[in-house]
Formats: C-alpha cells, sequence, structure tokens
C-alpha cells in the first residue's frame, strides 16, 4: 500500500513538491493575513493594548523607512506607507463583513433546508418554496435592502436584546438581507442536491417503517447536503462579495470604510486594489475552508459519479 | 380457504392511469409459508408485492395479513412496513451508512433502540448473513452480493413477520447469484414466511411452497412447484416455463 501511494515518476515528484511549495505558501500568506486580522481586532476590543485604537500594528515610519532602503523600491515607500496606515480602518471593515457573511450565511442554512425539502417534497409548501426563491432570486438585493432600511425602517426596530452588539443598529438589518436573500439561493443549490439522491434509498427508508419526514432527515439530508457542498460554496464566495452593498445602507464595513478613506484621499485605485485583495484573501480562506470540510465529511462512493 | 391463513389476497385490482396491472388478484399464504411470485416481466409481480406494504396502492380488493386490512385507509403504514421487511432488485443501500448504520437505522429511529442496542442488533444480522467482517463497509465498498446481503440484513433486523423479495437477484453478476440465495435458503429453512418476485426457477421449485404463475395481471395459474413444474393446466405458463429454462 505504502509504495502505491509514493508518486512514480520523476514529473510527478516534481509536480508535487510544486504543489507543496504552492501549498505553503498558500498558508503562510493566510497565517500572516489572519494574525493581522485578529491582533487587530483584539487590539481594538481591548481598548488598545498593543498600540493605541486606530493606529497601525507596524508604525507607517519604519515602513517607509524599510521600503525606501530596498534598491528599486523606492518610489514605492510613500505608498508602502499609506497602506499601513490604511490598514486599521480595513481591519476594522473586515471585521463586519466577516460577521454579517457568516451569521447571514448560517442563519440563511437554516432557512434554506427547509426550503428545499419543501420544494422537492412538498405540495403547496412546494409553491410557497418556489415563489419565495423566485421573488427573492429575481429582484435586486439592493433594492431588497433598500426596502428593508428605508422603507421599512427596519433599524429602528431592532429587539432591545440585539441592539447595541454592533457599532450601529443597521447591521442586523443587512444580516436579515442577506440571510433572506442567500436562503434563496442557498435553497436553489441543495435542491439540486437533494434531487440527486436516489429515489430508491427514499423507497428503502419508507419500507423500513421511516415516516416521510423521518427519511428526508436520516437518508437524504446526510447525502444531499454533502453533495451540496461544492456548489453551496460558491454562494459563500458571493455572498462574501455582495456584503459590500450594506455599505448603502450605511453599514461600516469593508467597502465602506475603503469607501470612506477614498473620498477623503481620492487615492481610489490604491485603496480598492488594497480592498479588492482583502476580499480575495476573505474568499480564499472560504474556498480553502470549505474544501476541507468536503474532505473531512467525505464518504467513500458517495458522489462520485458526479465528479467524472 | 381457512379463516386462519396468514396473508390472504383477494381479488386486487390497481390500474396505474387507464392501464390495469393487477386484475383481480388472490392467492393466500400460512405463517412459515414460501410463496413465489412467477411471470414475465410487467405481469405485475413487483407490484403485487409492493401492495403487500403499501408501497404501492391497490385501488380494489382485500389484503388481510394477520387478521388486519392491510389496504385499510385507517392503517398506520410505517406500523405495517415495520413488520413487514422488504428487499430490492436494485439493493437500494443508504449510501452514505456503513453496514452496520444500515441495518442499524431502523432499529434506532424506527424501534427506538439505544445506538448501542441497535449496534449489536445490527452486527448479529450481519453476521446471519455470513458478512461479519464487513461491519464498517460503506456500500461503494461492498460487491453487488455483499450489498444485497446487506440488504436482507436490513429488513431482518426489524424482526418482520413476512419478508417480501423483489427479484432480489436479477441486478447481480451470475457469480454473486448464490451467496444472495444461499441467505435466503437459510431463511426458508429457519420458518421465515416469505414472499418472492424472482426468475430463478429452481430456487422457486425447491423451496416454494406454492407458485402463482401471473401474467398480464392476471393469476393464470397457481399451486405446488411439482404441479406447475411437471404439468402446468394452462398453455401459458408452459410455454412461459420452457421460455425461462431456455434462458438457464
Amino acid at each position: 500500500m505504502a509504495s502505491a501511494t509514493r508518486p512514480a515518476t520523476v514529473r510527478e515528484r516534481v509536480a508535487d513538491s510544486d504543489r507543496s511549495v504552492g501549498r505553503l505558501l498558500l498558508l503562510s500568506v493566510g497565517a500572516l493575513f489572519w494574525s493581522w486580522l485578529v491582533v487587530s481586532w483584539v487590539n481594538r476590543w481591548l481598548g488598545g493594548v498593543l498600540v493605541p485604537v486606530g493606529q497601525p500594528l507596524l508604525p507607517p515610519g519604519a515602513v517607509e523607512a524599510t521600503v525606501a532602503a530596498v534598491p528599486g523600491l523606492a518610489a514605492y515607500a510613500a505608498d508602502a506607507a499609506f497602506v499601513v496606515d490604511l490598514t486599521p480602518e480595513l481591519a476594522r471593515g473586515t471585521w463586519l463583513t466577516v460577521v454579517i457573511t457568516a451569521v447571514s450565511l448560517v442563519f440563511g442554512f437554516f432557512i434554506a433546508v427547509p426550503l428545499a425539502v419543501s420544494r422537492v417534497y412538498g405540495r403547496f409548501s412546494a409553491w410557497l418554496s418556489l415563489a419565495y426563491t423566485e421573488l427573492l432570486r429575481g429582484t435586486p438585493l439592493l433594492a431588497q435592502l433598500f426596502v428593508l432600511y428605508y422603507g421599512l425602517n427596519l433599524a429602528s426596530y431592532v429587539p432591545g436584546a440585539f441592539s447595541g452588539v454592533f457599532v450601529r443598529d443597521v447591521v442586523w438589518v443587512a444580516i436579515l438581507g442577506f440571510t433572506l436573500n442567500g436562503a434563496a439561493y442557498q435553497a436553489e443549490y441543495i435542491r439540486g442536491a437533494l434531487e440527486s439522491v436516489e429515489e430508491g434509498q427514499i423507497t428503502a427508508g419508507r419500507a423500513i417503517g421511516l415516516s416521510k419526514l423521518e427519511t428526508i432527515y436520516h437518508v437524504v439530508l446526510p447525502q444531499g447536503l454533502r453533495y451540496a457542498i461544492p456548489s453551496w460554496t460558491n454562494e459563500f464566495v458571493y455572498l462574501i462579495k455582495y456584503s459590500s452593498l450594506a455599505a448603502f445602507i450605511t453599514v461600516p464595513e469593508l467597502y465602506y470604510r475603503a469607501d470612506q478613506v477614498a473620498s477623503e484621499t481620492f487615492r481610489y485605485t490604491l485603496i480598492f486594489v488594497v480592498t479588492g485583495v482583502t476580499y480575495l484573501a476573505l474568499v480564499l480562506t472560504a474556498s480553502k475552508l470549505m474544501e476541507r470540510v468536503e474532505e473531512r465529511v467525505a464518504i467513500p462512493g458517495l458522489g462520485v459519479e458526479r465528479e467524472e | 380457504m381457512s379463516d386462519d391463513d396468514f396473508l390472504r389476497v383477494t381479488d386486487v385490482s390497481k390500474w396505474y392511469g387507464d392501464e390495469q396491472v393487477l386484475n383481480e388478484v388472490s392467492f393466500e399464504m400460512n405463517r412459515g409459508d414460501v410463496t413465489v411470485l412467477i411471470g414475465p416481466s410487467g405481469s405485475g409481480k413487483s407490484t403485487m408485492l409492493r401492495c403487500v406494504n403499501r408501497l404501492a396502492e391497490a385501488q380494489e380488493g382485500s389484503i388481510r395479513l394477520d387478521g388486519e386490512e392491510v389496504l385499510s385507509p385507517d392503517l398506520d403504514v410505517n406500523a405495517l412496513r415495520r413488520e413487514v421487511g422488504m428487499v430490492f432488485q436494485g439493493f437500494n443501500l443508504f449510501a452514505h451508512l456503513t453496514a452496520v448504520g444500515n441495518v442499524a437505522l431502523g432499529p434506532r429511529r424506527v424501534l427506538g433502540l439505544s445506538e448501542a442496542e441497535a449496534r449489536d442488533r445490527a452486527e448479529a444480522q450481519l453476521e446471519r448473513v455470513g458478512l461479519g467482517e464487513q461491519f464498517d463497509s460503506y456500500p461503494a465498498e461492498l460487491s453487488g452480493g455483499q450489498q444485497q446481503r446487506v440488504g436482507i440484513a436490513r429488513a431482518l433486523a426489524m424482526q418482520p413477520k413476512l419478508m417480501l423479495f423483489d427479484e432480489p437477484t436479477s441486478a447481480l453478476d451470475p457469480e454473486l447469484i448464490g451467496e444472495v440465495l444461499e441467505v435466503m435458503h437459510g431463511l426458508v429453512d429457519e420458518g421465515m414466511t416469505m414472499l418472492v418476485v424472482t426468475h430463478e426457477m429452481s430456487f422457486a421449485r425447491e423451496v416454494a411452497d406454492e407458485i402463482v404463475f401471473l401474467d398480464d395481471g392476471h393469476v393464470i395459474e397457481r399451486g405446488p412447484p411439482e404441479q406447475l413444474f411437471e404439468n402446468p393446466e394452462e398453455d401459458r405458463t408452459g410455454r412461459f416455463l420452457e421460455r425461462i429454462a431456455s434462458h438457464d
């Protein structure tokens, strides 16, 4: 067995080491990115134990001097310092981006599963589910957020227990909007996956005396949700990016903070390149994370045909 | 036709749309009997089998199992299915569960046994079908014959009073049929009441108490295997058996 797993040819071994070098590089960059974020957040929560709140973790002056000392990079020293100066705002905005995405995704999931199940196995509820899904997927997300925030003025109805959890109560409105919208998309992905579970297994579940719902819970969902992981990851990735729409209802997340600084400094290109890279890092983290989840819950033979 | 027949099927008819698939089918079995339904494909054998545990709904007639009317609209179908095991042509194992998981699911979730009790029972049933070494294998890691034996163990774990077999060997490679038939022979020896749809004529001949020949939704002829195989009363029965024999 051991010999079978060893790469047979030189070319394979080179490809293997290329992959591990790439993986190591990605891992290091990821570790650096998340250390920066977590340390920045903790520093802020603890009232500036490492550096004063609002100050970058590294002194911009020192970074500027270091970059200037590198031959050929001197021209970028001022930009480097500017980016370092920007980092506290980025870290602060990223916190909300991460929280809004994660919370909406999880809440949305718990709405999406019943939606998908109704759609596939329900009668009347299938129509309700279809109507909900089409309405939410068929109208602009920004319009939905505007209705919730400007139209219904939900920010002023946030219940006491939730009020004050975030810098502004409007964050809850954004979470509600993304939850309702994301649920519709997640439901579509999950529906497709549920439909690919073999009919015969449902019959077998019913034949041992499980009810329809029990069969769905014990037989269909464990398989369907596994099938759904790759496409569900798409929704995760999309949600990270379109959480930036929350800026338009004044949620101070990553895009909002970047835009604020840009409108004061007019350094749009630099700021949005750095902001874009921050989103990219979040997206890569999400997709790598979901790859790991998929591997962890993999079952021999399950979903093999789908990959071929 | 005594009153204490364990399973009594009387004048069962079923239509899919305009097409009648079962036409006043009647037969009965005693406890411990093995009845084999034979007939050409499309003759309604599998549908008849599925009517017994209500996976298919008969529109007319009566099916009495152990004194209870199976076709009654008030019947708790899940309670019925708890007591009637079924084995499928395509195995239909739960792909995300190991052999033990497949067999334990019913005892755990339907009968309400504890995790440990359900596992013990599953292991005992897998031993019974000769799969003592495959407890933790997933269906994809098992051969067709092994998968079907897990399917039988899954049905047996509910301790059914009647076992339905729907062409249990039809999807198997010829060399794997023997191991499944061997398990079924074992069940016959233990006195299990079995209603079997199969094309395995030598099995039918050896173990059946009665053979029911269905064609086009009608019972053409029924009787003990010696009679049907040696002296069929109906031409159609004879022709069907000849055709089957020429394939063996």
